[in-house]
Formats: C-alpha cells, sequence, structure tokens
C-alpha cells in the first residue's frame, strides 16, 4: 500500500498528575514491505507507538501517514474503518476470544466485514490452513498451546489482507520452540508490500529485521573518573525525558529537582543540598531522566558513571541507591575539570 | 458479533442458565399475581353476567347493589317495571355471611331473587329455589342437592347447584328466594339492595340511581380494592427484580469480556455490533425467562386457594414488558462494553 512515514510524533499523558511523554519528537521513515523491530524495555513506548500505528490511540501532535492515508487526521468513523481495513493486530497475550474455536475467532473480523457467514467460514480455514492449524479449526483457544494460539492471532490479523500488520510482543508468552514457529510466520507476512512493525526486547528477533529501531538510545556504560560540574543559578543540568549516564552529588550550593505537571508548569520535588544526591535510577536501569535538575544558586556538583559509584559504594551500597538511603560517601575523591 | 453472543451464552452457560431459571420464577409469580388480580375481576364478572340483570336500581347515596347497597322498600317496583323498555323487574337482596358446613364455617356471599328471575342464575343441577327455606348453592361450596346447609340460625334445603359461582376471592354464592335472603338479611322486613331490570330504562324514577353491569361488578370488587392494589405494586416490585437479576447478568457478562470488547475495537468491529451482540444476549435471557416463566405459572396457578386466571394480553405484553426491561437493565453493561477503550487489548494477560 505505501510507506509509513512518522514526524515529530508526541504522546503525552497524565499520570499521578505529571506530564508523561513516552513518546517525543519521534521520527521515522519506513518503506514498504519492511519488517521493523521497535526495541526497547518496558515503559519505552513501543507499546504506545504501536497504538498509534493501529489507529487506536491518538497521539498528541505529530503526524503518521501510511501510504496516503494521514493517520493522525481521521476522526472515530474513520479510524474504525482504517482499524478493520489496513491494519492487522497481533497481542501479546494473544487475546483470543475465548468461548469461539480457532475457525470463529478468524472469521470475526471477516464478518464484521461484512462477508457473508460461507465464505468467512471458507477464507478463515484457508487462513488457519496457512499457518498450519487445518487440523484445529474447532478448538476453543483453551485447548491450544501459546505457540498454536499466536498463530490463530496471526490467522486473524492477516484475514482481510492488511497491507500493515502491528505485533505486540509476539513471543512474550512462548518457550524457544513456539518462539520459532511464530517469528517464521512474522516474517513470511513481511512481504510484497505488507510492512510489519513488531515492538519486543527480546532480542532474538533481531536477525529478521530490515530495520531496528531502538526507542531508547542505549549508551555504552563507561568508567571514567567523576567530574566536577560548575552550575550557575538558573542552569539546567539535565531535563526530564532525556538520557544520561551519571549520577550527581551536590558539594556546594542547591539544586531544584523538577517535575513537569499534566496542566503545564513544574512542580518542585525536593532541593539537593551539599552531600545530597539525585539523578540515579535513569543511568541505573537506562531509563530517561524522571525530573529536571537546575541550579538554585550557584553550585558545584559530581558527577559519577554507574560503574565508579558502584566502586565508591562498595558491597550493598546499590540497595541503598535504589532506595535514595543516605550515603556514607567518605571522603571527596580526586575529579576532573569538565571538560 | 450475534455468533460471538451465542458462543459466549453458551460459554457461561450454567450462569445464563441461573438467571433465566431465576428470572422465570419472577415471571411466573408476576403472572400469578396477575392472574390472582384478573380473577377477582373475571368472577365477580362472571356472577353479574349470570344474574341476567341490565340495569341495577338502586337509592340515590348507594354505591352499588352488592357491597354498597343501602337497603329500601321496594315500593315503586310495580310502576318501574311497567316503565317503557323493561321486559322485567325484581327485587334483589346481596349480603355478605357465613355458612355452617358440619363442624366448619365458611364465609359466602348471599343473593336473593325471585325464582324466575331477573337474579337468579342458571343452574347446572337441580332448580331454582322455589320457597325461603330452599336454596342453590355453588358447586365450589362441594354440597350436592338434597343436603343442608346452615345460615345464621336457618338451615335451608340445598335444591341447585350452580356451576363454579364465586365472588370476593372465591367465597361460593348462595342464592335464595327473596323472602329467604330478606328473613336472614334484615330479619324478615320487605326491604331490597336493589331492583333488577332486565331491558333498558328509559328514565330513571327520581330518587333512584341506575347501575350499569361495569358498576355492579366494580361494587363487587370494592372490598377486594386494597388488595388488588397491594398486589398490582407486589407485580411492580418483582419486575423490578427480574430487570435487575437481567441487567445485573449482562452487567457482569459485560465486565468479563470487557477485554474481548476491546480486541474487537481494536481490529475495527463497529461499535454497534458490539452493542448488539450484548443487548441479543439480554433478550435472549429475557425471552427464555417468558417461556420457562409461563410454563411455571401454569403449575404454580392451581396451588393457589383462589382462582388465578391469567388474561391473555398478559402472555403478549410479557415478553414484550420483559425485554425492553431487559434492555433498559442492560443499559449500564451496554454503555461499559461500548465505552471501552482499545487500547485495553494491548498489554499482557
Amino acid at each position: 500500500m505505501g510507506d509509513l512515514s512518522i514526524q515529530d510524533l508526541v504522546v503525552e499523558y497524565s499520570s499521578g498528575g505529571y506530564a508523561v511523554r513516552p513518546l517525543d519528537g519521534f521520527n521515522l521513515d519506513v518503506a514498504a514491505g519492511s519488517l521493523v523491530i521497535l526495541l526497547g524495555p518496558s515503559g519505552c513506548g513501543k507499546t504506545t507507538l504501536l497504538s498509534c500505528l493501529g489507529g487506536i490511540l491518538k497521539p498528541t501532535s505529530g503526524a503518521i501517514k501510511f501510504g496516503e492515508v494521514d493517520v493522525t487526521s481521521l476522526d472515530a468513523k474513520a479510524l474504525s474503518e482504517y482499524r478493520r481495513e489496513t491494519v492487522g493486530i497481533v497481542f501479546q497475550a494473544f487475546n483470543l476470544v475465548p468461548s469461539l474455536t480457532a475457525l470463529e475467532n478468524v472469521m470475526v473480523p471477516l464478518r464484521s466485514a461484512g462477508i457473508s457467514r460461507h465464505a468467512a467460514r471458507e477464507k478463515a480455514e484457508q487462513l488457519l490452513a496457512r499457518v498450519g492449524l487445518e487440523d484445529r479449526t474447532t478448538h476453543r483457544p483453551g485447548d491450544l498451546s501459546g505457540g498454536q494460539q499466536q498463530r490463530v492471532a496471526v490467522a486473524r490479523a492477516i484475514a482481510l489482507d492488511p497491507p500493515l500488520i502491528v505485533a505486540d510482543e509476539p513471543t512474550a508468552h512462548l518457550d524457544f520452540i513456539q518462539v520459532e514457529e511464530v517469528l517464521r510466520l512474522i516474517r513470511e507476512l513481511a512481504t510484497g508490500d505488507r510492512m510489519v512493525v513488531v515492538a519486543t526486547h527480546d532480542s532474538r528477533i533481531l536477525p529478521l529485521a530490515d530495520r531496528v529501531v531502538e526507542l531508547v538510545p542505549d549508551f555504552a556504560e563507561s568508567n571514567r573518573p567523576p567530574a566536577t560540574a560548575r552550575l550557575e543559578a538558573g542552569e539546567v543540568l539535565f531535563e526530564e525525558g532525556t538520557m544520561g549516564d551519571c549520577i550527581y552529588v551536590v558539594s556546594e550550593g542547591e539544586v531544584e529537582i523538577m517535575r513537569e505537571l499534566a496542566g503545564g508548569g513544574e512542580e518542585l520535588l525536593w532541593v539537593a543540598e551539599p552531600g545530597d544526591y539525585f539523578g540515579e535510577l535513569g543511568p541505573l536501569f537506562h531509563m530517561p531522566r524522571s525530573a529536571t535538575a537546575r541550579a538554585r544558586s550557584d553550585a558545584t556538583v559530581i558527577g559519577y558513571t554507574v560503574a565508579a559509584f558502584r566502586e565508591r559504594l562498595g558491597a550493598g551500597g546499590i540497595r541503598d541507591l535504589i532506595q535514595h538511603r543516605p550515603l556514607d560517601m567518605g571522603d571527596e575523591p580526586a575529579t576532573a575539570e569538565p571538560d | 458479533m450475534l455468533l460471538a453472543a451465542m458462543r459466549d451464552m453458551q460459554w457461561r452457560k450454567r450462569r445464563f442458565v441461573i438467571a433465566v431459571l431465576s428470572t422465570a420464577i419472577i415471571f411466573a409469580m408476576t403472572l400469578v399475581l396477575t392472574g390472582l388480580a384478573n380473577g377477582f375481576r373475571a368472577e365477580a364478572q362472571r356472577t353479574v353476567d349470570a344474574l341476567g340483570v341490565d340495569v341495577f336500581l338502586v337509592k340515590d347515596g348507594a354505591s352499588g347493589p352488592f357491597v354498597g347497597a343501602t337497603p329500601f322498600a321496594p315500593t315503586d317496583l310495580g310502576r318501574i317495571a311497567a316503565s317503557p323498555g323493561v321486559q322485567a323487574a325484581a327485587p334483589l337482596v346481596y349480603a355478605g355471611g357465613t355458612v355452617t358446613l358440619g363442624d366448619a364455617t365458611r364465609n359466602a356471599d348471599l343473593f336473593g331473587a325471585p325464582e324466575r328471575g331477573p337474579g337468579m342464575p342458571v343452574l347446572s343441577q337441580g332448580r331454582p329455589p322455589a320457597n325461603p327455606d330452599e336454596a342453590a348453592v355453588s358447586s365450589t361450596l362441594d354440597r350436592n342437592e338434597g343436603e343442608d346447609i346452615q345460615i345464621a340460625s336457618r338451615r335451608l334445603r340445598i335444591v341447585g347447584i350452580v356451576e363454579n359461582s364465586t365472588a370476593l376471592a372465591n367465597l361460593p354464592n348462595i342464592f335464595l328466594t327473596t323472602q329467604g335472603a330478606q328473613q336472614l338479611v334484615y330479619g324478615g322486613q320487605p326491604l331490597v339492595a336493589s331492583i333488577g331490570i332486565q331491558g333498558t330504562l328509559d328514565q330513571v324514577p327520581p330518587g333512584y340511581k341506575a347501575i350499569d353491569r361495569d358498576g355492579a361488578v366494580a361494587d363487587l370488587l370494592r372490598p377486594l380494592k386494597v388488595a388488588v392494589n397491594s398486589i398490582t405494586i407486589v407485580a411492580i416490585l418483582l419486575w423490578v427484580v427480574a430487570a435487575l437479576i437481567v441487567g445485573s447478568v449482562i452487567y457482569l457478562s459485560a465486565l468479563e469480556r470487557l477485554r474481548d470488547f476491546a480486541v474487537y475495537k481494536a481490529i475495527g468491529v463497529p461499535t454497534g455490533s458490539i452493542a448488539a451482540g450484548l443487548a441479543l444476549q439480554a433478550v435472549v435471557v429475557a425471552l427464555s425467562a417468558v417461556v420457562v416463566g409461563v410454563v411455571l405459572s401454569a403449575l404454580l396457578g392451581p396451588i393457589f386457594p383462589m382462582q388465578v386466571i391469567v388474561p391473555g394480553y398478559a402472555y403478549v405484553i410479557l415478553p414484550v414488558i420483559a425485554v425492553v426491561f431487559g434492555l433498559i437493565a442492560s443499559g449500564t453493561g451496554l454503555h461499559r462494553a461500548v465505552s471501552v477503550d482499545p487500547a485495553m487489548a494491548f498489554g499482557g494477560p
């Protein structure tokens, strides 16, 4: 049908009163017929992106174009039509309807597209045969293995021959034998003009991909020595949503830790004073910063890489770090001046 | 989606069967109560019709020829009988009383009328009473011709049987001559409760009021009005309970199937189809309950010591009301289903 173009996509929602942006200015261009893998840890926005591609979630801003269709400008009725005719979805939890047989599950999208019962039945039988389940048509999902259920889900997703297939963690609940069956199937789907977008954190899938998109840019863990940074009052050390590899300890002055609110504005979470440390969870778990750090007065902070911080804390220190307990930092180490 | 709805009902058949049975019992009780209320009216209508009187003349101020009657001396009887349009006129007596049958005593309705009417019903056995010591009784009294019954201090001989003649919640009717009834009710004074007329009365004589059969039926039903109203209230409450059962079952079904609905929406099934599937479940539960309820009511009716006569219209109205109530009660579940966020389909199990 066409290429996929995502421009400056932002998805923002409120969580506990704070603004959360799983996707912030995301861009992607993919040619038709590709198998794209969205890679990243939980919470990095993979499923959010799939939901936007599938016409299930309306982004806060930005544009998604699939072929000639501007997905972000469709109204509710057109979106329902888009989901039915353009997108096939394979869910992490298979999501087959437990009361329906494998055949009837595959018939659901066919019937909702107005295809007659007889024709839908024939087509569903062909699809199940295509995924190797011709002898399981009358089985209910509960009587099928995880791999078989996922194959039924794939058959359902391709029932109306959509040009775009999105798959959310399709191997999450499968053992390695079942993974093999499903992977082969997913690879086969990305043929001709059909595009397949798979969200996963399962690196076993990577060799299948025509394109791998890392939603959270990783950084190599380094073990450089601690570095001192001098901040003027009002200067931002790091911003919420960005990646970083340093944990900071305040030597002099004060640093405000701020979080963006859902309705606009910021909330002061706390003020780090000399001896306090902040910014530890992002580098530790390779997650974006969850708050912004800004100097309240002229301040001096020492930036530690995770490895350097670990080294300094010794055994058991990481546990205290995660729980943000006061740490015995001992003597200040010799630091390098910032570049 | 209709197939999916039916499959879901098969899948959760125990719950739906329980819901159908519970609702059916309530529908059956509703039908029985409706039958009871209608039974009161039907027996009153039958009794009044059996008297063969077209117009009851009562004294001004009286509210009816039976319960609401004011006794009066029938001094104008001859003049009224000679009025144009009047084929026959007779002095009628009515009172409630008790009849002693061996060791048992039962309430009964006492009617007094001339042997050849108007006011004397057609008998299924025997002949009408011809003198003050004779009576014709309802077959529901379980007495035969030639037996005696005692009313107050008088012993009467049964000379005729009237088939299934009852009033005021299955009380047996007992028919005497006018004089016989006057001896029992008015201590032998020549008073009457009404003048029964066959034919038409062009002009009501001054000081009298004409009451037609419908008015007479309403008068005979007056003591039961509170009971009928109470039955109606209970029937309405039962409807509410039935609606709650159907509604809660559909709501539970909707809650448990939210993920299914989210998947349906995510794969592009129109919201209307999803709602139609759930509505179909409500309709199937309601109609199945109606069918079972009708059968149950037929079994329950004879158990009651009163006449349960379910009117024909109740069988037509019941499924209509059941479906409407079922759909209204399922509104919450329907709303829950159609408002589900398709994004819910994503994520783990």
